[in-house]
């Protein structure tokens, strides 16, 4: 029996990657505690950013975005653009986790105010807020 | 192209006058400085803006393209203005200028100014980078600068049990919801291959090849599908459309009254502008068959959630006993009008949803600045509790009242003007029951806002609330937006010529949009 490993792993990470979006979304909006739902939130975003650089990914043989020679021939610029990753997708991801670290210090800094005036961070007990 | 540097200058600017600020904290500690700084940016942006609509409408006469860098469109980012986002940008700039001159008078005796002002400015930069940018990454980046201050902003009064709890729901939904738009995003670059707008605009119309980016890639239908709902998602819930609109009664009361003021006001009215931006001009009812099938399908929830919206926040409205929540819920059911009117697909519908959005933010924005003054004055924010404060108030409670008139509809003030359009639009798409709902909800709504002025000014007072003076700092912005809103109720047709019909027609035309950025490409790329 022949197996594709290329084809094999490209599918078990589409899988999980939509295993880690479903988990991830549970946990935001059923996770009673305020800290395990920014876990949550984090794990979703990253589940984000992978599928970015999933879709800009190329099967083997690949290299990646990164011309070596100073002076590239126009044998190498040929070669480049056949087996080179799609690098638009990694500056996407790179904005996306320092946008995400600025967000997610700011929720932290929340939930930790949360559990100054509460002295909790369930959410259960936390709502006064009605409507 | 660079002779239109102002288009590109206007967000960048703003925001490195927004985030230097901080800087100025080690060094200066007057209120005073901080006033002047965030007035005179203010001032600054409204006229930037003021003077991109100028190009906009009269000198170039369509959409003008400023390419960052001088990369060409699809290669790098290019901010693109048109009718619609040159309109945004003057509504959002007059309005942040008033509320900042409010806010002035506002933050006296309140610690903490120099952050506030300094995610006011963000609050302000994001909007605007938000409704100029021609490029769908760059208007993920710009709406989480815009969500970033406003987390901040409602969370300011961190000691507050109220704002915190408002603070931690909003973001960390809030922060799902931009993700979400993230994965959109994802979807369409894997098979269009391309973020900026005029180039997804035309592949989702020809799906033949643009310059530099290439063909599309795979199923676009599907994608279009996935992306397409998506991003809707995230749109309804920054524009609080009936099942997302959850988190904006905790969150508009909590902030400071100017600050709900921007985010009733305004920032609910860049989530419309995204969906608009979304619905007409990337997709569209022009577009290839299964997409404009899907866009179609859009615009019809769209329709239901709308209508949805305004029954349920203005049944909502009737039991509120706290005004910020009350004057919150009324947003929630202006925004489900506006978002149906836009979402019927006809020009007639559009002039109305736009014409109603810069009254709502108007009137909005002049009732919750008239409400806070008198909330400060009773140092109350229950109706049963402020008793009668308004009779010490005369003229703030006259700009409250002529608010609550606008919203409601009162002929000579612009909210008629805005319903009546809607009404005809309802009507003449032959949707009747829409014309009902927009009447049964304007009549509950009135019956909440009689209960407001009922205990704001003809209930008799019931203790002394002490001296009480009005002070212009105050009544200089709640007087000029009363005045724009007589303004723009007297000029309605004139408006409606010469403003709302350009914006609508370019919009159900996206070809200009296409063709701007298509001669950006021939005169950078060769």
């Amino acid at each position: 029996m022949n197996i594709n490993i290329d084809e094999f792993l490209a599918n078990i990470s589409l899988i999980s990657l939509i295993a880690i979006i479903g988990i991830s979304l549970y946990g935001i909006f059923a996770r009673p505690n305020i800290i395990k739902k920014i876990i949550a939130l984090t794990i979703f975003t990253d589940a984000a950013n992978l599928l970015a650089i999933l879709v800009g990914f190329r099967r083997p043989p690949s290299i990646p975005p990164v011309l070596l020679n100073l002076q590239p021939s126009p044998e190498d610029i040929r070669y480049f653009t056949q087996v080179a990753v799609d690098p638009l997708p990694q500056a996407l991801v790179l904005t996306a986790i320092v946008i995400g670290m600025a967000v997610n210090l700011l929720i932290i800094f929340i939930a930790l105010q949360v559990y100054r005036l509460y002295g909790t961070l369930d959410v259960r007990k936390v709502r006064r807020l009605r409507g | 192209m660079f002779e239109f540097i102002t288009i590109g200058l206007t967000p960048p600017l703003l925001i490195a006058i927004a985030f230097s600020l901080p800087i100025f904290t080690l060094v200066v500690k007057k209120k005073l400085f901080y006033d002047v700084y965030a007035l005179i940016s203010l001032t600054i942006a409204l006229i930037l803006s003021l003077y991109n609509y100028y190009l906009v409408f009269y000198v170039v006469r369509g959409p003008i393209v400023y390419p960052f860098g001088g990369w060409p469109p699809p290669v790098g980012i290019v901010y693109e203005v048109d009718a619609l986002s040159a309109y945004f940008g003057v509504i959002i700039s007059v309005v942040m200028l008033l509320i900042g001159v409010y806010s002035v008078w506002y933050l006296r005796g309140v610690s903490g100014y120099e952050w506030y002002y300094t995610l006011l400015l963000g609050l302000e930069a994001g909007m605007i980078g938000c409704v100029y940018t021609g490029d769908a990454f760059n208007l993920f980046v710009m709406i989480e600068v815009l969500s970033v201050s406003a987390y901040g902003l409602v969370a300011f009064y961190r000691t507050s049990h109220e704002a915190i709890e408002a603070g931690i729901k909003y973001s960390l939904i809030g922060a799902t919801a931009t993700t979400v738009y993230f994965i959109a995003l994802v979807f369409i670059y894997g098979t269009f291959g391309t973020l900026n707008m005029a180039d997804i605009a035309f592949k989702s119309r020809t799906a033949s090849e643009f310059p530099f980016s290439g063909v599309v890639v795979g199923n676009i239908h599907l994608a279009s599908a996935i992306a397409l709902a998506l991003s809707m998602w995230t749109f309804t819930f920054k524009a609080a459309v009936v099942p997302n609109h959850f988190w904006l009664p905790d969150a508009h009361p909590a902030a400071p009254t100017p600050i709900s003021a921007a985010l009733s006001g305004l920032v609910v009215k860049v989530g419309v502008y995204a969906i608009i931006r979304f619905l007409y001009t990337i997709y569209g009812l022009d577009t290839l068959q299964p997409i404009s099938n899907v866009v179609n399908l859009m615009m019809k929830v769209l329709i239901v959630l709308g209508m949805a919206s305004a029954l349920i926040a203005s049944a909502l409205m009737i039991v509120q006993t706290d005004i910020k929540r009350l004057i919150a819920y009324s947003t929630i059911m202006h925004v489900g009008f506006i978002v149906a009117g836009l979402s019927l697909g006809t020009q007639l519908g559009l002039e109305a949803a736009l014409y109603h959005t810069i009254n709502h933010a108007v009137g909005k924005a002049l009732l919750f600045l008239s409400a806070g003054v008198l909330i400060n004055a009773a140092g109350s924010r229950n109706i049963d509790e402020i008793s009668g404060v308004g009779r010490y108030l005369r003229l703030t409670t006259l700009t409250l009242i002529l608010a609550i008139l606008s919203l409601e509809g009162l002929p000579p003030l612009a909210g008629f003007f805005s319903k009546l359009l809607l009404y005809e639009a309802f009507i003449s798409s032959g949707l009747a029951i829409l014309a009902a709902v927009l009447i049964i909800s304007s009549a509950f709504a009135l019956l909440a806002y009689i209960k407001l002025l009922y205990g704001a000014y003809f209930k008799l007072p019931t203790r002394d609330f002490g001296k009480i003076r009005e002070e212009w700092t105050y009544l200089i912005p709640l007087l000029i937006l009363t005045a724009l809103l007589v303004v723009l109720g007297i000029t309605a047709p004139l408006f409606v010529n010469e403003v709302l019909s350009p914006i609508s027609v370019e919009l159900t035309n996206p070809m200009k949009y296409i063709t701007a950025a298509e001669k950006v490409i021939k005169v950078l790329g060769g």
